[in-house]
């Protein structure tokens, strides 16, 4: 049955009204449902650690730390100053290494290099490596996420 | 006696209805022809699946998802578990089977055109098959929990991230999180013991129910002669000659497994760096290769960007082949035909490359 001036009949409206609410319906066990599959991420926004584990490296070497589940490399630089970086391949993910006597850092995955400051200079890898903020208060490194540039 | 067996015979399928079920297999026929060799792919790839499923769950009885355990339950059946070694190494080697049988079947399909109408559903859930199997043998890959599974499932699961938008939740939904994990470890060992072989046995049933229904496909070159095909029945003569092909295969498999056992690195570690010499296994060589070789930018687009939407482009192009081959017998179709050879000779070029 259709009203003179309606765009759809009577039948059309309910089984839409019925589709739709079962839509609905079934969205909200889906939502939960996705919730569940992602955790909340874990990345920390800083990292403390102890300056003494780290004052003895020669000055050019560098240091792995934690940084929440990937690893962190902290650099001292010729001048004594410290430099962090997120030791993470920005191509697909892969650890890297460093490697002192070349001054390249380099990820095994598929041949990616970067310069001691961390920038991509040879292979895949499409971006410089992330670096993070080092400050040092008293006995402790604080590694920061650097704000977003 | 006699009379007894007919009535149990009877009590059963008022039940169960066998005897359509039989009268249906005594009557099916597979047509003999100069490329009817390439009707046991399909069966090859039921015994390997067959043996995944028997291997995998014996592997599951000790086998221990955890950070910390997982390498060494693994190191365990190598060196413990009664023939722990012997069945690794045939879920190892007949994964590769497999797969490689997947590779075989779906190709020989395309070439002989036997997703022509009405079998267009039969090709994709076969393609629903080959992802699935694949993703198997990605997942599988990873429990081991070993330098190199580990490496490879960071690079394989970063993957997606380069697709703007949903990529980054593809990625953060195949880790269980932002990094490789151990979350990444459980989640990957729940998909490969029981989400993925519940996917395989559905689809599997939907392909062979369709493949009874519709019965055997011809080549086009065969069923454009005139002449009238040879068949053979499907109950007994069929089966027996598959069964010589599964003992072949499985006594190859057995050799294989049993001299060549997969190997075991030291046990992953989160925070180290990748290994060198970083492989995935060879079915994903040829993906690998080209993403390797690919230009990290072009005009400004990230190169790996281009290469995920350019495969994802070619698997919706795939899976919808019966329906752009639709003239098989004119131009389109040979031209069709012909990417088959160019996939062929692209795929074990790359593989090659990634080699040497
Ligand atoms: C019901 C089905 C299956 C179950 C229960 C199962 C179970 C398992 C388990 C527990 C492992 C870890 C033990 C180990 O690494 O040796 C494993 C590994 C593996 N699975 Fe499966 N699996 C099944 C099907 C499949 C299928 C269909 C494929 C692929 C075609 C596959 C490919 C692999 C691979 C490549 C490995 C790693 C082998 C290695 O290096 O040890 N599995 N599977
Ligand atoms: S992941 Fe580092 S070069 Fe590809």
């Amino acid at each position: 049955m259709k009203l003179k001036h309606s765009f759809f009949t009577r039948r059309q409206f309910l089984n839409g009204l019925l589709g739709g609410w079962a839509g609905a319906f079934l969205a909200s066990f889906l939502y939960p449902a996705l919730k569940f599959c992602f955790p909340p991420t874990r990345e920390p926004d800083q990292v403390v650690l102890p300056f003494s584990d780290f004052e003895d490296m020669e000055p050019g070497s560098v240091r792995n730390f934690s940084w929440g589940t990937k690893p962190g490399m902290l650099k001292k630089r010729a001048d004594g100053s410290y430099q962090a970086f997120v030791a993470v391949c920005t191509h697909l993910d892969c650890n890297v290494v460093y490697l002192p006597d070349k001054k390249k850092f380099f990820c095994a995955c598929h041949d990616g290099w970067y310069d001691e400051n961390g920038v991509n200079i040879g292979g895949p890898p499409p971006n410089p490596l992330r670096q993070l903020t080092v400050n040092r208060e008293g006995e402790e490194l604080i590694i920061t996420k650097k704000s977003v540039e | 006696m006699g009379n007894m067996k007919t009535e149990i015979r009877f009590w059963f399928d008022e039940r169960l209805g066998i005897s359509s079920i039989a009268g249906f297999l005594r009557k099916k026929m597979v047509p003999q022809h100069r490329h009817s060799l390439w009707y046991y792919t399909g069966s090859a790839i039921l015994l390997f699946f067959a043996i995944q499923v028997v291997t995998g769950f014996m592997l599951a009885f000790y086998y221990k998802p955890t950070l910390e355990g997982a390498n060494q339950s693994v190191a365990r059946i190598m060196t413990e578990v009664p023939l722990g070694w012997i069945i690794r190494s045939i879920h190892s080697w007949s994964a590769s089977f497999m797969i490689a049988f997947v590779f075989i079947h779906l190709l020989s399909i395309w070439i002989a055109k036997s997703y022509r109408r009405p079998r267009e559903f039969t090709w994709m859930s076969g393609v629903f098959l080959l992802v699935f199997t694949l993703a198997s043998g990605f997942t599988g890959y990873l429990l081991p929990w070993d330098e190199l599974s580990l490496s490879a499932t960071k690079v394989g699961t970063d993957i997606p991230r380069s697709v703007p938008y949903v990529g980054v939740w593809v990625t953060k939904f195949l880790r269980g999180g932002e990094d490789v994990t151990g979350d990444t470890l459980t989640r990957f060992f729940s998909f490969h013991v029981s989400i993925l072989p519940l996917l395989i046995f559905a689809f599997i049933a939907v392909h062979v129910y369709l493949i009874q229904k519709l019965g055997m496909s011809l080549p086009l070159s065969v069923e454009s002669k005139k002449e009238k095909v040879k068949e053979l029945p499907f109950w007994p003569n069929f089966i027996y000659r598959e069964m010589v092909v599964w003992l072949l295969l499985f006594g190859i498999l057995m050799t294989l497994a049993i001299f060549l056992p997969p190997s075991l690195e030291k046990t992953a570690d989160l925070m180290a760096p990748a290994p060198e010499g970083l492989r995935p296994e060879w079915y994903f060589l040829f993906l690998f290769q080209t993403l390797k070789v690919f230009p990290p930018k072009v005009l400004f687009i990230n190169g790996d960007t281009i290469v995920v939407l350019l495969i994802l482009a070619a698997v919706i192009l795939f899976f919808f082949l019966p329906v752009i081959d639709n003239k098989p017998a004119e131009k389109k179709g040979k031209v069709i035909t012909f990417f088959a050879y160019v996939f062929i000779v692209f795929a074990v070029a790359m593989t090659v490359w990634s080699l040497l």
